[in-house]
């Protein structure tokens, strides 16, 4: 089948031989969301949940490769998840993380992106919220592989 | 060798001194270290060595412990991504306290300087001792270390050696700076030069000792919730308690090293 483009984030790549040999998982786990909305353009900065809270910006697609996000990423913490590649009115996601900085006071903020290179952009618009804000705040970037959901690189970026 | 982990590593080192060419090799600096009673086995956890160089590091300490017994020799295993040593990257609260580290190095650094320009002037400058004095206790000790001692250290165990040893650094850095205020008291210009060059050699040591392997093993206990109250509790000190201090030592330190240049 031909390819639309040469884009690495759209670039059909089929890893289904390689869970072949995952361990079966039985049970269920519960979940640590703990709020709602959680897209970016709905989310509210002043709910009480994002005051002083430990924020996630997570990629969209980040959730469905990283195999126990709940576990890992999302526990104890508030969510927003956004796509940077596809979602409109990009200018409105700057605006409301400045306003997560500054009104919110939020402690720290973890972004979350998949290692396709478009995915860098929500760092991007995070570290121009940050600039844009009167209030400095630790950030820290991770970044998941697309196959397995591992972790490639953990830097505080700020 | 349980008993050996438990011990003080400068008891193992004296014991067996094999094992202070191994650490070396291992780039872990406990040789100099004038405390050494941190434990083997929290020497060998703290530096951030990956799994097979830990398992090869053990096997070399226990052979030079038990020359004669039968030891497997740990066979490497595939390494995660990541799990090489890598290059320091420090969170942000601890960026913050490295950066601090930068002026006082330019103390440091000044002071073989500050010696000859003491034994060359026949008037003792009481002046620049007392700057020096009050750098050291105001931008070093009360805003520096009170960042570690009265927040950092807070969120670990305060009974670990690893703690008591850079506890120890610090209170032996302010008996040298008594030291030098009894001396300039007494006009004793090489008791001065002497405890200066001391607490040089000890804070150089100490800064080494934090930068490479205190905060990077600090920062791999933190959570990142823990990472964010340090960083806003390090801004309050900065901005309310002991706002305008790094700017005023920072002008002061320029001042000292163009009198010592200028000489």
């Amino acid at each position: 089948m031909k390819e639309a483009c040469g884009c690495p984030g759209s670039k059909m790549q089929d890893f289904a031989e390689e869970q072949k040999g995952a361990k079966d998982e039985s049970g269920s786990r519960s979940s640590q969301l703990r709020q709602w909305p959680i897209q970016l353009h709905l989310v509210s900065p002043e709910a009480p949940y994002f005051q002083k809270a430990d924020v996630v910006i997570s990629a969209d697609c980040v959730a469905y490769a990283a195999g126990d996000f709940h576990k890992d990423y999302l526990k104890g913490k508030s969510l927003v998840i956004a796509c940077p590649k596809l979602d409109e009115d990009q200018d409105t996601y700057v605006e409301k993380i400045t306003s997560l900085i500054d009104a919110a006071k939020v402690n720290t903020i973890t972004v979350l992106t998949m290692e396709v290179p478009c995915c860098a952009g929500l760092v991007n618009l995070t570290t121009k919220a940050l600039h844009a804000a009167k209030r400095k705040v630790p950030v820290k970037s991770i970044v998941i592989g697309i196959r397995g959901g591992g972790v490639l690189s953990e830097d505080w970026i700020s | 060798m349980k008993a050996y982990l438990n011990a003080p590593i400068k008891e193992v080192i004296t014991k067996f001194p094999e094992v202070a060419g191994i650490l070396t090799s291992y780039d872990i600096g406990c040789v100099p270290c004038a405390v050494g009673t941190c434990l083997l086995k929290d020497v060998v956890t703290i530096h951030n060595i990956s799994e097979n160089k830990k398992a090869e590091l053990m096997y070399r300490v226990e052979k030079a412990i038990y020359p004669d017994r039968q030891i497997a020799k740990p066979v490497p295993v595939a390494e995660q991504p990541g799990s090489k040593k890598e290059v320091l990257r420090y969170s942000p609260p601890l960026k913050a306290l490295v950066d601090e580290h930068d002026l006082i190095k330019r103390l440091l650094k000044s002071v073989p300087g500050i010696a000859k320009y003491l034994r060359k002037n026949p008037a003792l400058d009481k002046e620049l001792v007392l700057n020096i004095v009050d750098f050291i206790r105001k931008y070093a000790d009360k805003l520096h270390h009170a960042k570690e001692e009265d927040i950092l250290f807070k969120y670990f165990d305060g009974n670990s050696d690893v703690l008591k040893t850079m506890l120890a650094d610090h209170t032996s850095g302010r008996e040298h700076v008594k030291s030098v205020v009894k001396a300039l008291n007494e006009n004793d210009r090489e008791s001065i030069i002497l405890h200066l060059e001391g607490y040089a050699a000890l804070l150089t040591e100490h800064i080494r000792k934090e930068d490479e392997i205190l905060y990077p093993w600090m920062d791999r206990g933190l959570s990142v919730s823990q990472v964010g109250e340090l960083f806003t509790k390090f801004n309050e000190v900065d901005t309310v308690t002991q706002k305008g201090v790094a700017e005023k030592y920072r002008k002061s330190i320029e001042l000292m090293e163009e009198q010592i240049i200028t000489e």
